[in-house]
């Protein structure tokens, strides 16, 4: 901590080129004294110190293996399933295992518990008194997390998805992306329609806080950022369950909207696209949380063209990043899905093999965090555009820099990576907003 | 007017989903008395059985449609009556909703043991497609309709019009309504009243496996939840057709779909009452209905006439005890209790002293379902409405104004009590499963309209709430707040069974027992329900309040309208009618998916050494408890203290034998007794 929220765009840049440097030095093994790390074509340790590893008197942590556990919500009647995660953790524990460990000592998920009907807090207590874990990872839920005061009380490093209000402000909660901002502007979205060509906006989300929050962003970017496009349609006031979306997409005729964004469910998208559809409505849908390659093999024809985002570099990346490369190598070796939760599982447990690197062989639970805190950028090896654990906790730090990828929709459903520059996946904006014109123009990733 | 037109008629296609379910529950409800709560989880299980033949194994589609239809649909019909509703015909309408509400909990969950929702995506409609796989367009009237939407309404045309023939012009329609009001009349006059049960059972299956079918095309994947929400929004085109008239309902589902599309099309979307009012619309229909048609106000349940016959429920088997049991039960209970205290405090880790504060928190707000369930003989739907008003109520009281937690708790329970009492006050006419529908309505409502405002739960940030203090005492560790939340319990019990023993707790009994003969006495059968829901209330809002502040906060996903309906499923299968009950099923919501995750595999792979178990999964929770709400009918007290009396009766058995021993003999130095005198034979 202790850095300035907002970073110039110069300093940025000499962190993604730290970042590089410390990545660089990790895959060949020679970084924070002797974290053994994996590499594509194989594995490279450092050889243990003439010595031996120091010992470490940390909870969850032996001379041969660091113990770690995670908590998602799995068989929760009132919401969806997320323990696709553990399988990205297992992928990337199975790397590094491969590979030595980490300072001689091998890297165990111990426990994969469920919160079942949102009991995360005593789960969380479980990973501490029975499981004995070191750090907890990952966690995944989406409907609240109130294990985190306890793991934040104690100290205790955590990775998980970032949903909820209670990851900000919480120096030992790292999760997928900084804190969130619901009803923030960014540059992102308007920049995204510009380069499209789209002029008219619709704004569509359910009557409940998250869902509106995310609109008033939306809405409240568009008016930052003039130049781009207008909304010409918001209708805020959907509900759960709803599937008829007939008047809405007839007004957005009327409205001549050719850009639909939503902050809305899966089965809204589904029936919405339906409806546009039916009623000709030739615009493109905005589908941040539209990456499920099985749904889009099945609904390729309903979406086509539709563009969706993702906060990490999809596997359908052309020169793919490094991390990419070796998350699709191990989710396949280990027989695990190729789902958006099993690569945030392997981009937490890739966070914390890198918190551990920084913290040393001597490391304990606050090292790690401090470490992460106060070391360069993360990126997950290219997986993920650059964090700043420095700045990213608080929540009125907006995260604008590298919001996430984009991608088309093909007809077969397949996502084709768009908006990509010299090989970059992540299109990146100046993190100052003071500096950033209001035009949207004078962006090009 | 020619917008107006255009924006009503857009709401038809889905009016007619509406109606196609309302229809459905109709049905149900007029040919076998109950009000099926569980009509969607049928519809699920067909949509599966779809699904799996056509999509997983390649059946065609009509193929699949007569497997799920017409092959599946009639058999769960048929398995539901042989099993289950034959032996309700003559039990309290309300007895019949809570086995409903049973299945509704456990169907789904059985299902996804076997059918992993979460690799599935969307069902293929039954109209046929065009050449891009894509449901095939039609112009009609200027409209453009899809094949799945057209489908639907050539559905519910012909099965209103059907059902209509059937109910108005044959003997069939008409027998099976006489075996709804009284099976045992309708058996005097000679007709098979098992059989046309099972029938009716069967027919209403396959209308919620058509539903199934049909309404898959609506949902971006296949999962029972999707089917839940869409049978809670068509419940109040059923109240329309007074839950008898298809006709109605059939009305009542199109004016649904043609309002929502009016509301959409002409109020702002960015004012609060708007954002409010639109997605609660069938809730609000609901409520209204409920309260104000004609059709329902005078509606007498169908009830059969001679169910007076019946004997009462059992009492409690407490009361039923020797005093020897009862000091021997107590004494064990201490024993137990103190034990596991002792241990809490001492020895086991926070993880069990989290688990036991949860126990004991559930175990409270459990309490108040005792009180309007097991004492007023009324079930409500919205305790967890209650539970969120008193945490939002005690968060924002103890956030915004600094208000000392303990006092913000008991401001929020007596909150939730006021908002109790209003809402008896209408519903007070309604009574049986039209309250429960009532209570139903108002907890969506609360959590579409007040829920998402900032001011009552905080929006996208929830309101925290720290630990409570009394003077130098801090609650701050879990030990200390796990001992208040058991003063608490201790505190609530003894008033439950104050209240119980007391005269309004007599005066509820007379009024379950029969309301008229109970207002000839001169009791005041409104005044007593009233208190019952205020107080009932209070203890909801007590709890939620200590659950928020167990959390730290109040999370709006801790008290959902699911969540309260697994509430009442829970308490009344373990047991309604006493505070020891309401404990049970606290525990047992905290304890038993740790029994199925570690003790009964650890336990298992003790006992046999040929097969590693794993961690059981824990959704088996809801059906055990959903399977042991349907026999709520048959032991109205829940399924322990059903076993308690059965055990507290051998138990005495065996005392007894020890107490009927022969006399020791006789002791020498006492002497024999004189026989009496007799009188001389002559």
């Amino acid at each position: 901590m202790g850095k300035h929220p907002r970073q110039t765009g110069t300093r940025r840049r000499l962190a993604v080129v730290v970042t590089g440097v410390t990545v660089l030095a990790l895959t060949l093994g020679a970084g924070f004294g002797g974290v053994a790390t994996a590499t594509d074509s194989g594995s490279t340790t450092t050889e243990e110190p003439a010595g031996g590893w120091p010992t470490v008197d940390q909870p969850g942590v032996s001379d041969t293996d660091i113990r770690v556990g995670g908590v998602t919500s799995t068989t929760n009647a009132t919401q969806g399933r997320y323990d696709t995660a553990y399988d990205g953790v297992k992928a990337y524990f199975a790397m590094v295992n491969k590979a030595g460990g980490v300072y001689g000592r091998k890297l165990k998920l111990v426990a994969e518990r469920d919160d079942v009907m949102l009991k995360n807090k005593q789960e969380v207590q479980a990973l501490i008194d029975q499981d004995n874990v070191f750090a907890v990872l990952p966690v995944a839920n989406i409907a609240g997390f109130s294990g985190a005061e306890v793991l934040q009380a104690q100290g205790i490093p955590a990775f998980g998805i970032n949903y909820n209000e209670e990851w900000s402000n919480k120096d030992a909660m790292f999760g997928d992306r900084g804190s969130l901002c619901f009803d923030c502007p960014g540059i992102a979205l308007p920049w995204v329609a510009k380069k499209l060509g789209k002029k008219n906006v619709a704004v569509l989300a359910y009557a409940v806080p998250q869902s509106k929050g995310c609109a008033d962003g939306i809405v409240n970017s568009f008016e930052e950022y003039k130049g781009a496009a207008k909304v010409a349609f918001t209708d805020t006031a959907l509900s759960f369950g709803n599937a008829d979306f007939s008047v809405q997409v007839d007004k957005m005729k009327q409205a001549g909207v050719d850009f639909v964004t939503t902050c809305v469910d899966q089965n809204a998208v589904f029936n919405l696209a339906k409806e546009m559809r039916k009623q000709r409505l030739d615009a493109t849908q905005y589908l941040p949380d539209g990456y499920d390659p099985e749904f889009m093999k099945q609904n390729g024809k309903l979406f086509e063209d539709s563009i969706v985002s993702t906060l990490f570099a999809p596997v359908e990346t052309k020169q793919k990043p490094a991390g990419l490369k070796k998350y699709i190598k191990w989710i396949k070796k280990t027989g695990g899905p190729v789902t958006s939760n099993s690569i945030t599982g392997w981009i937490n447990a890739d966070q914390f093999v890198t918190g551990l690197g920084l913290a040393g062989p001597d490391f304990t639970r606050q090292k790690v965090i401090d470490g992460i805190n106060n070391g360069p950028d993360f990126t997950a090896n290219g997986l993920i555009p650059p964090t700043d654990w420095s700045t990213a906790h608080t929540e009125s730090d907006p995260q604008i820099g590298c919001p996430g990828a984009y991608m088309q929709v093909a007809a077969n459903g397949a996502f084709k990576p768009i908006f990509v520059k010299d090989g970059k996946i992540f299109p990146c904006f100046d993190n100052d907003l003071a500096s950033v014109p209001k035009n949207p123009l004078e962006y090009e990733g | 007017m020619d917008e107006f037109i255009q924006y009503a008629l857009r709401g038809i296609p889905f009016g007619c989903v509406f109606a196609l379910v309302a229809v459905g529950l109709v049905l149900t409800y007029k040919t076998s008395g109950v009000f099926n709560l569980a009509f969607g989880a049928q519809a699920y299980v067909c949509a599966v059985v779809y699904y799996v033949a056509h999509t997983e194994h390649g059946w065609p589609i009509w193929a699949a449609f007569i497997l799920s239809v017409v092959i599946v649909g009639p058999i769960i019909g048929l398995i539901l009556d042989r099993f289950l509703f034959r032996h309700l015909r003559t039990a309290p309408a309300i007895a019949r909703l809570v086995t409903s509400l049973g299945l509704l909990v456990a169907i789904p969950e059985a299902v996804k043991i076997f059918f992993d929702e979460s690799s599935v995506t969307s069902v293929v409609g039954v109209w046929p497609t065009d050449e891009f796989d894509l449901p095939r367009l039609y112009r009609v009237f200027g409209y453009d309709l899809d094949g799945d939407q057209l489908a639907t309404m050539v559905a519910v045309a012909v099965v209103a019009v059907g059902l209509g023939l059937l109910f108005r012009y044959t003997a069939l329609g008409l027998r099976m309504r006489a075996v709804v009001e009284s099976p045992r009349m309708t058996e005097l006059n000679g007709i098979n009243a098992d059989r046309l049960g099972a029938f009716a059972w069967m027919l209403s299956s396959a209308l919620a496996g058509l539903a199934g079918v049909l309404l898959g095309p609506l949902f971006a994947r296949l999962s029972g939840n999707n089917y839940t929400t869409v049978i809670v929004a068509a419940i109040a085109a059923a109240a329309f057709g007074r839950l008898t008239s298809i006709p109605l309902a059939l009305l009542g589902g199109l004016l649904l779909g043609m309002m929502q599309g009016l509301l959409a099309g002409y109020l702002p979307s960015d004012s609060v009452f708007t954002q409010g009012l639109r997605p609660s619309l069938p809730f609000i229909a609901l409520f209204l209905l409920l309260l104000f048609w004609p059709g329902l106000r005078s509606k007498a349940e169908i009830r059969d006439p001679l169910s007076g016959v019946d004997p009462p429920p059992p009492g409690l088997a407490a009361l039923d005890r020797s005093a020897f049991m009862t000091w021997g039960t107590r004494a064990f209970g201490v024993v137990v209790g103190g034990t596991v205290f002792f241990f809490l405090m001492t020895a086991l880790s926070n993880y069990w002293v989290l688990t036991f504060q949860s126990a004991v928190i559930y175990s409270i707000i459990f309490l108040s379902i005792t009180v309007i369930t097991g004492m007023a003989g009324q079930v409500s739907l919205c305790q967890a409405t209650f539970a969120a008003i008193g945490a939002y109520g005690a968060a924002q009281l103890a956030q915004q104004y600094d208000v000392p937690v303990l006092l913000a708790l008991v401001i929020g329970a007596v909150v939730a009590a006021v908002v109790g009492a209003l809402l008896a006050i209408p519903s007070l006419r309604l009574g049986g499963i039209f309250l429960t529908l009532a209570t139903f309505a108002f907890a969506l409502m609360f959590e579409n309209v007040l829920q998402p405002l900032g001011w009552v739960s905080g929006g996208t940030r929830p309101v925290k709430l720290g630990r409570p203090s009394i003077g130098p005492i801090s609650f701050a560790g879990e030990r200390s707040f796990l001992v208040l939340c058991l003063v608490i319990l201790v505190v609530v019990s003894v008033l439950v069974i104050l209240v119980r023993r007391g005269t309004t707790g007599r005066y509820l009994d007379a009024v379950r027992g029969s309301e008229v003969a109970a207002a000839s006495i001169g009791i005041n059968a409104s005044r007593a329900r009233i208190t019952a829901f205020a107080f009932s209330a209070a203890i909801a809002g007590l709890g939620g309040g200590l659950l928020a502040v167990q959390n730290g906060q109040a999370r709006p996903i801790d008290y959902t309208y699911f969540i309260g309906l697994f509430w009442v499923v829970i308490v009344v299968s373990l047991g309604a009618r006493t505070v020891e009950g309401a404990v049970n099923a606290g525990m047992g919501f905290m304890l038993f998916p740790i029994f199925l995750s570690q003790w009964l595999p650890g336990l298992l792979n003790i006992i046999q050494p040929w097969h590693e178990f794993g961690p059981f999964p824990v959704g088996l929770q809801f059906v055990f408890f959903g399977l042991g709400a349907i026999t709520y009918a048959r032991h109205p007290e829940g399924v322990l203290e059903h076993q308690k009396r059965k055990s507290t009766a051998f138990t005495e058995r065996q005392l007894d034998r020890f107490r009927k021993e022969p006399p020791a003999p006789p002791d020498e130095n006492v002497p024999p007794v004189e026989p009496a005198l007799t009188p001389a034979e002559p």
